[in-house]
């Protein structure tokens, strides 16, 4: 950050965390984003005021604290560039504030806000990415509602599972680099050749670079990039942007390899967003678990998949990744087709992901599934079915972050310009 | 992880709220600084907080009892005064702890009064005051509620 | 002098009236004065880490929320050092460490379960209560001192 940029003001509405342990993890993840967190000050009127007007007959005092908090922000009482709404996991009570709080933010005020649940073992670095994104949804506005490329501009997505490089030139997509996540900075490198030589370009040919997923930081220092992202909001942000969805409501959701993530995304910006990471049951890495059981390639799962009628029928015992590939073993030898285990895999991951993150996010079509999963047609057809609603899948989906990299950093291909200008 | 170093190691800090229409928070911190001794004394809107040593906070709140008895009020507080950690000025609002206070200072006239009738009683007489009902509101019982609906019907 | 557990354990009132009194009241700041005042690993702003709601364990399994364990870490011990206790029914208003509902359902089982002389009470609406309401405290107060001759 800027030393003389102002820092973010995100607003703490929790409950929990200093007795969970974490209130300074919460601190020091948003000092490292350059966010300072505060808590909306309200006195005891204004409690009981808000308890009564919400409406919502909880009885812990601190959730009425929060929808009292909440209230003064939504209100205007209170200035806020976000709001960290979050509780402790494993409590209902504070559970349903906190959907409702989300809720009632979204609907009458256009502050950011993300949405979370901690235990003791919540740690800065698990929180960074969503403060990260919080903060500059709330900071960089002008950079997200960006809708047109510009230049030559290259993004490249350093994910846990694959590396992914971009190159967009005059608002199309010029070359492309796929690989699998080896060495990070190898990976990258690699893939910016590919990229730069399907484009037909040398690198000093790319006037902004734009870094984002879990290595961006290494890769960005590498590459000096202009922007180093978290992938929340550049992910949206591609999203809506190869969906031509620019205006009005989307929801993005992408099936990561470590991690989901689910976005509402307004008039290209995103507004709420859940990131979740703690089972391997609900990513990607489950349908590649599933593929090499299968002995198939991991791009042939999807058509595999998509020869039965969805595999709801295959007894899955376990949602997790260890037991659940041993269910659809089970499955295999009592006589299942292949092509139905492929699916239940597929539906698996979607309901799981439906029932543990979606539930966070207001769902609003069109939906838009993004991310190298996307391309598993059993999975997108599962998530349909789960949300009654036609998915959408980009073109170039598996490289959305990289994608949507591209497309921010053009705003830096603007400021260059007027600055050899001047 | 830093590592933590504590301040006022084997201090205690006391809450002094005062509310009166005879004594000012200022006349009590007044009062506590004239016998401090070295005491760390901060005066706020409500009265003072004191912190040092049990037995020096000791003498200087039994000595502040005494100016207002039935309108002081005493209690313990985990934090030194004016921590960063607890400040209204670094949080952006108030602890939490604080509007519990604000909710007991609204009932404080009735605990005033209290001490104030309480004070001269023979032993049978607060005995008997302590009697009297102050019950805790049960739920109403299931088979009143049945009466209810049927006298309803 | 007993040790007399205030519930509310962050009450103004319970903790001058039980000192006033003569006793020593256990209540929220005497845990939190205690995390304060114990070197470790910095962890503002009351210097619990998640090794506290590890300790809560001992009172609450693992299914039950960080918050409840890590708030029982601070009651627990107290609970177990206390030779009576106060309790005012129903803290709608009382934040922070009295903040959980669940945790406040625990302590308060905790403290009926002990056996050990208990007064339950609720606060005044009126000032003819507030006569009651401290003559009771008082009363109890009194009786805890002839038992401890």
């Amino acid at each position: 950050m800027n030393k003389n940029e102002q820092p973010v003001r995100i607003a703490q509405i929790t409950c929990g965390a200093e007795y969970s342990g974490i209130q300074n993890e919460i601190t020091s993840a948003a000092e490292t984003v350059g966010a300072k967190m505060f808590y909306p000050d309200v006195v005891l009127k204004d409690v009981k005021r808000a308890y009564k007007d919400f409406g919502l007959p909880v009885k812990s005092p601190d959730l009425k604290l929060a929808i009292a908090r909440a209230e003064a922000i939504v209100e205007g009482r209170i200035e806020a560039d976000g709001i960290f709404i979050a509780s402790c996991f494993r409590c209902a009570e504070a559970a349903i504030v906190r959907n409702e709080l989300r809720r009632y933010i979204i609907e009458n005020s256009k502050i950011p806000v993300v949405s979370y649940s901690f235990n003791e073992r919540t740690g800065a670095s698990t929180l960074l990415t969503r403060l990260e994104a919080l903060s500059t949804i709330a900071k960089r506005r002008s950079l997200m509602a960006r809708e047109v490329q510009v230049g030559t501009t290259m993004g490249v997505d350093s994910g846990s599972s694959t590396t992914k490089c971009i190159i967009m030139r005059d608002n199309e997509i010029i070359g492309t680099g796929w690989r699998p996540t080896t060495d990070v900075l190898k990976s990258a490198d690699d893939v910016i050749d590919l990229a730069l030589k399907e484009a037909d370009l040398k690198i000093s040919d790319i006037e902004a670079t734009a870094t984002t997923g879990y290595g961006r930081f290494l890769v960005g220092k590498h590459l000096k990039a202009d922007l180093i992202q978290e992938e929340l909001t550049v992910n949206s942000k591609g999203a809506v942007y190869l969906a031509n969805a620019q205006k009005g409501f989307a929801t993005v959701i992408d099936i990561g390899g470590m991690d989901n993530k689910a976005i509402s995304v307004n008039d290209g910006i995103p507004g709420s967003f859940t990131m979740g990471g703690i089972c391997a049951g609900a990513s990607g890495r489950f349908l590649e678990m599933t593929a090499k059981r299968l002995d198939v390639d991991i791009t042939e799962l999807g058509p595999l998949s998509m020869e039965s009628e969805g595999g709801e029928n295959v007894p899955m015992n376990s949602y997790c990744i260890v037991f659940g590939t041993q269910s659809l073993v089970n499955a295999l030898a009592a006589g299942y087709k292949r092509a139905d285990v492929a699916a239940a895999a597929c539906h698996s991951v979607a309901q799981q992901v439906y029932e543990q993150q979606l539930q966070e996010v207001d769902i609003k079509e069109p939906v838009i599934m993004v991310g190298g999963s996307a391309l598993i047609q059993g999975l997108v057809r599962a998530m349909g079915r789960m949300l009654r609603t036609e998915v959408v899948v980009p073109h170039h989906a598996q490289y959305i972050g990289a994608v949507g990299g591209a497309l921010i950093s053009s705003g830096f291909v603007d400021k260059k310009e007027k600055s050899k200008e001047a | 992880m830093k590592p933590y170093v504590p301040q006022y190691v084997g201090t205690v800090t006391k809450y002094v709220f005062v509310d009166s229409p005879d004594t000012t928070p200022q006349d009590i911190a007044t009062a506590a600084y004239e016998i401090a001794q070295g005491v760390m004394i901060k005066e706020t809107c409500f009265g003072c907080q004191i912190t040092g040593l049990p037995e020096d906070v000791k003498r200087i709140v039994d000595h502040l009892r005494l100016l207002d008895p039935f309108r002081i009020f005493i209690k313990d507080r985990g934090f030194p005064p004016g921590d960063s950690r607890r400040c209204r000025a670094d949080l952006g609002g108030a602890r939490p702890g604080y509007l519990g206070h604000e909710y007991e200072m609204g009932l404080v006239r009735y605990f005033s009064h209290g001490l104030k009738e309480t004070d001269g009683m023979t032993k049978q007489a607060l005995k008997k005051a302590a009697g009297n009902e102050l019950p805790v509101e049960e739920p109403l019982d299931a088979e009143i509620l049945e009466k209810l609906f049927s006298e309803e019907e | 002098m007993a040790k007399v557990f205030i519930y509310p354990a962050t009450s103004l009132i319970l903790s001058d009236l039980v000192e006033r009194f003569g006793h020593e009241p256990l209540g929220s700041a005497i845990s939190i004065r205690e995390h304060v005042q114990t070197p470790g690993f910095d962890s503002p702003p009351i210097q619990m880490t998640s090794e506290d709601p590890q300790k809560g364990l001992k009172w609450a399994a693992v299914e039950v929320p960080s918050g409840v364990r890590g708030r029982m870490s601070l009651y627990g011990p107290l609970v177990e050092q206390a030779e009576a206790a106060i309790i005012i029914d129903e803290p709608d208003f009382a934040f922070g460490c009295m903040g959980c509902a669940r945790t406040n359902e625990l302590l308060v089982f905790m403290l009926r379960e002990k056996d050990m002389p208990r007064l339950e009470l609720r606060y005044p609406a009126t000032k003819e209560e507030g006569v009651t309401f401290v003559a009771k405290i008082k009363q109890f107060l009194k009786d805890l001192e002839v038992k401890h001759e």
